[in-house]
């Protein structure tokens, strides 16, 4: 199959200058700059076939926006090579950024003060969309998203679960080969990532789009990609299926208990928990590998012995995989 | 006397910690090298050919005027502040809370931020247009009187601040202090003497000026500075006229004193 | 082309709905910026009240100078009064790539985004304050007018030129809100007849930075008072605008990170 995302040796380097702080130091450094050079990406290569979804993870600083920047155009790598749909992103720049869409979770393209519609009219004369298309496309995507009612009220009066539909709305309108999401749900509701990822897996079964998404909520990856692509320090770590990861990381959550009683007495470790953090006797961080014993298993065991008033069960957090894949390092093939 | 050395210690805590803070802008203020001798050659010139052969303006001379431009923008820099932008700020923010939970007034606070804030103009601003204006314009920058000038000055910089303060706190009332702001700053900006000395305004404005608060921001310490006072035909000496000043300052914070007793009634009944 | 148009239609759409967002907002200020600006000529008022004038200039000629300033400003400040502050926030918070992201010229773009509705209260004091004082100046024939309008688009493109040379500053000096001074302290020059500062100053006014194109030389070619010579200006005015292009571009590049 024909990559429709080929990067080679890819490489992003900054340099900054040390600043001191004092009046003394700020004129010396007038004349003599200490220079800090920052590998931001440093030599990673992969490729993306037609229709994958791929998520770019890693912990927060490793890289991952920088390298979604590149993809996308906006920054012109240091090195190495970047081809997606024939172009080279940041070379062909305008003609390009026509052919895909992309969705910043932090960074809104909607106008603030006033309707999405009205956003949504500025890339229609933006990609050039003729009036039919622009609104039978409209109504598809209003519809998927369920926000024909949200789209003439202002932008600044959404919930944020409504602006993101819209952010969504805005790179779709185009018809967009490859989508690249740069942290698409971070600070939504459960509610909100559900729909959000049921868009993007339609969009990806019916269009076969290509989807690019770097997050650091490995639910995110788990919930879409078909591949996983883990940078930490800027390098490549790993870059296989969502099943091997699983593999790397085991079916692994943690459970945080708030007790009623005392849990003092109680002794966690075994063969399928761990005890992760225990600030005090009555709140309790498990560890829990559900490849072992079920959620529900396990819950209704814990809840034999003690009673408790509050729980939440989580991922892992990425922290935690990239550490687990450093550990098993000698375990990767090639 | 316990109560007065805690208060040092808090201002001296509060303004480092501003002078820390504002330090990572430093470069920001060292617009002001350019911009002020800019401004300052401009004023110059237009001076120079506004006086072609009158010897007097004004009862004011050539040398005189120049001087007098020089001191209302290095005063500018020792005095300025935006406690009305901070705060209506926080108030807007919801922040200004914080200040209320806190056993020190938020305009204490706000009053030790700017001597840290203006210890750096001082040396980023201050300090490196004064040696401009001397060595670069050879303008004669010695003050009339030391003392005068420096006490001058700061009362100007407490009028500042209490004026500003009072600003500040209509937006415990209004949801916009925006508008209000920038009107203030609009006629502040005329009346304050930095464009042209207040002697230029027709008679009766300047009577007027005796009872509105700008005269004693800018107009009166340059004119403390340059040894020689007058306004609505009322001639004052140094002494007289830094007299007249504490007297505005004293009822300037007794006003805002007041305004704020009721704002803060306002802000503990809306709690907002 | 078209499409270009097509762009620049919608975001003046979207400017004037904004604006119609917060009305009364909208119209206090500008109608404290269309009265701030009618005081603007007050020093030049008060200097001829005191008796005594910019040598040669009678009052009504300095006020049509700083008239057209004012319109020449509010004009410039219209179309590109935004760009220095939507390039410093998208810089602060390191979202400038959403410009990247449109296929567009990223300068266009911004340029159309921004169209600053405030500025209208500063453009019409301006024509007011022009109405005001050009009456006084009697009958002026048509050519003057021609030569006026084609001074005054020259001193616009000096003035967008400076926006764009502090709008690419602020890729360098991040943050810092108090760039545009220092292109309101250099403008000074031009709100006053340029003949009272000495040869240098005047060299500098005309050649390297046109400040004196944008209230000067139009309102002098109004009053007939320019000579051939003075049309050569508009050349150093087409440099300016040029440069300020070419720097705020370059700019883009660095922020791409051309050639590390």
């Amino acid at each position: 199959m024909m990559p429709v995302i080929d990067v080679k040796h890819l490489t992003k380097t900054y340099t900054t200058y040390k600043r001191g702080a004092g009046a003394g130091q700020t004129i010396r450094s007038f004349f003599q700059r200490e220079e800090v050079v920052i590998h931001a990406v440093n030599d990673i290569s992969f490729a993306i076939g037609q229709g994958e979804i791929c998520g770019i993870l890693g912990p927060n600083g490793a890289g991952k926006s920088t390298a979604i920047k590149m993809l996308c155009g906006a920054l012109y790598p240091t090195s190495g090579e970047i081809q997606v749909l024939g172009y080279s992103p940041a070379k062909d720049r305008k003609r390009y950024v026509g052919k895909i869409g992309a969705v910043f979770g932090q960074k809104s393209q909607l106008i603030w003060d006033i309707p999405p519609i009205d956003s949504f009219n500025m890339n229609k004369a933006i990609y050039g969309i003729t009036t039919q298309d622009f609104k039978r496309r409209l109504e598809e995507l209003s519809e998927l998203l369920d926000i024909a009612h949200v789209i003439e009220k202002p932008t600044r009066v959404l919930s944020l679960g409504e602006r993101m539909k819209c952010e969504f709305v805005m790179a779709m309108l185009h018809q967009p080969d490859i989508l690249f999401l740069d942290e698409p749900t971070i600070g939504l509701d459960v509610i909100a990532k559900v729909k959000i990822r049921e868009f993007i897996q339609q969009l990806n079964q019916k269009r076969n789009m290509t989807c690019i998404l770097t997050t650091h909520d490995l639910e995110d990856v788990e919930e879409l990609a078909h591949r996983v692509i883990v940078i930490n320090h800027g390098e490549k770590v790993f870059d296989d299926s969502l099943q091997r990861l699983k593999l790397f990381l085991g079916e692994k959550k943690r459970v945080s208990f708030t007790f009623a009683d005392s849990a003092g007495k109680t002794v966690f470790n075994n063969a399928y928990t761990k005890v992760i953090d225990r600030p005090s006797d009555f709140q309790i961080t498990l560890e829990v590998d559900t490849a072992q014993i079920s959620i529900s298993d396990f819950l209704e065991d814990i809840s034999r012995k003690h009673r408790f008033s509050d729980i939440s069960v989580k991922e892992l957090p990425i922290q935690q995989v990239v550490m687990n894949i450093y550990e098993n390092a000698e375990g990767v093939p090639g | 006397m316990n109560s007065l050395k805690y208060q040092w210690q808090i201002c001296r805590a509060v303004a480092g910690v501003t002078y820390k803070e504002w330090s990572a802008y430093r470069t920001h203020s060292m617009v002001s090298i350019i911009v002020g001798p800019v401004y300052f050659m401009v004023q110059y010139f237009i001076w120079t050919a506004v006086y072609g052969d009158h010897s007097l303006l004004g009862g004011i001379s050539l040398p005189q005027m120049i001087r007098y431009f020089g001191a209302t923008a290095l005063i500018g820099y020792l005095i300025m502040d935006f406690a009305d932008w901070n705060l209506s700020m926080l108030v807007r923010t919801g922040k200004f809370l914080t200040f209320h939970l806190r056993p020190i007034h938020h305009r204490s606070f706000a009053l030790f931020q700017k001597i840290g804030h203006r210890s750096l103009g001082f040396l980023f601003e201050f300090l490196p247009c004064l040696l401009i204006f001397i060595f670069i314009f050879g303008v004669d920058m010695r003050p009339a009187s030391f003392p005068w000038t420096i006490l001058s000055v700061l009362l100007a910089f407490m009028m500042n601040f209490y004026v500003n303060y009072t600003i500040g706190l209509t937006s415990f009332w209004l949801v916009q202090s925006n508008g209000i702001r920038s009107a203030f700053m609009l006629v502040s900006g005329i009346f304050s003497g930095a464009l042209i000395p207040l002697d230029f305004f027709p008679h009766w404005l300047q009577v007027t000026q005796f009872f509105l608060p700008f005269q004693y921001i800018a107009y009166m310490p340059a004119m403390v500075f340059t040894g020689h006072y007058s306004l609505g035909g009322l001639e004052l000496s140094i002494q007289q006229a830094v007299g007249m000043q504490a007297v505005a300052v004293f009822i300037t914070f007794g006003f805002n004193e007041l305004v704020r007793r009721l704002a803060m009634k306002q802000f503990t009944a809306v709690g907002s | 082309m078209k499409r270009y148009l097509e762009v620049f239609k919608q975001c003046m759409y979207s400017a004037i709905q904004a604006a119609a967002a917060y009305r009364m907002n909208f119209i206090i200020s500008s109608l404290i910026t269309l009265a701030g600006n009618i005081l603007f000529p007050l020093v030049t008022l008060l200097i001829y009240r005191a008796g005594t004038s910019f040598p040669g200039w009678t009052l009504y000629e300095v006020l049509l100078i700083q008239a057209v300033f004012t319109m020449s400003s509010g004009l410039s400040s219209l179309i590109f009064g935004g760009v220095l502050w939507t390039t410093m926030s998208h810089i602060r918070e390191g979202s400038f790539e959403v410009i990247l992201l449109k296929p567009l010229n990223p300068l266009f773009f911004i340029v159309a985004t921004t169209f600053s509705t405030d500025s209208i209260g500063l453009f019409l004091g301006g024509v007011a304050l022009f109405i005001f004082s050009v009456i006084q100046a009697g009958a002026i024939p048509l050519l003057f007018w021609l030569q006026f309008i084609g001074l005054f688009i020259a001193g616009t493109a000096v003035l967008a030129g400076l926006s764009l040379m502090m709008a690419a500053m602020s890729f360098k000096w991040v943050g810092n809100s108090r760039i545009s001074e220092l292109a309101d302290s250099v403008l000074n020059i031009g709100k006053y007849p340029l003949p009272i500062f000495p040869k240098a100053v005047q060299a500098v006014a005309t050649m390297i930075i046109p400040v004196g194109m944008v209230g000067f030389l139009p309102a002098s070619a109004l009053l007939g008072r320019v000579q051939a010579r003075d049309f050569i200006a508009v050349l150093p005015c087409l440099l300016f605008l040029a440069a300020g292009v070419w720097v705020y571009r370059h700019m883009i590049r660095l922020y791409e990170g051309v050639g590390g």
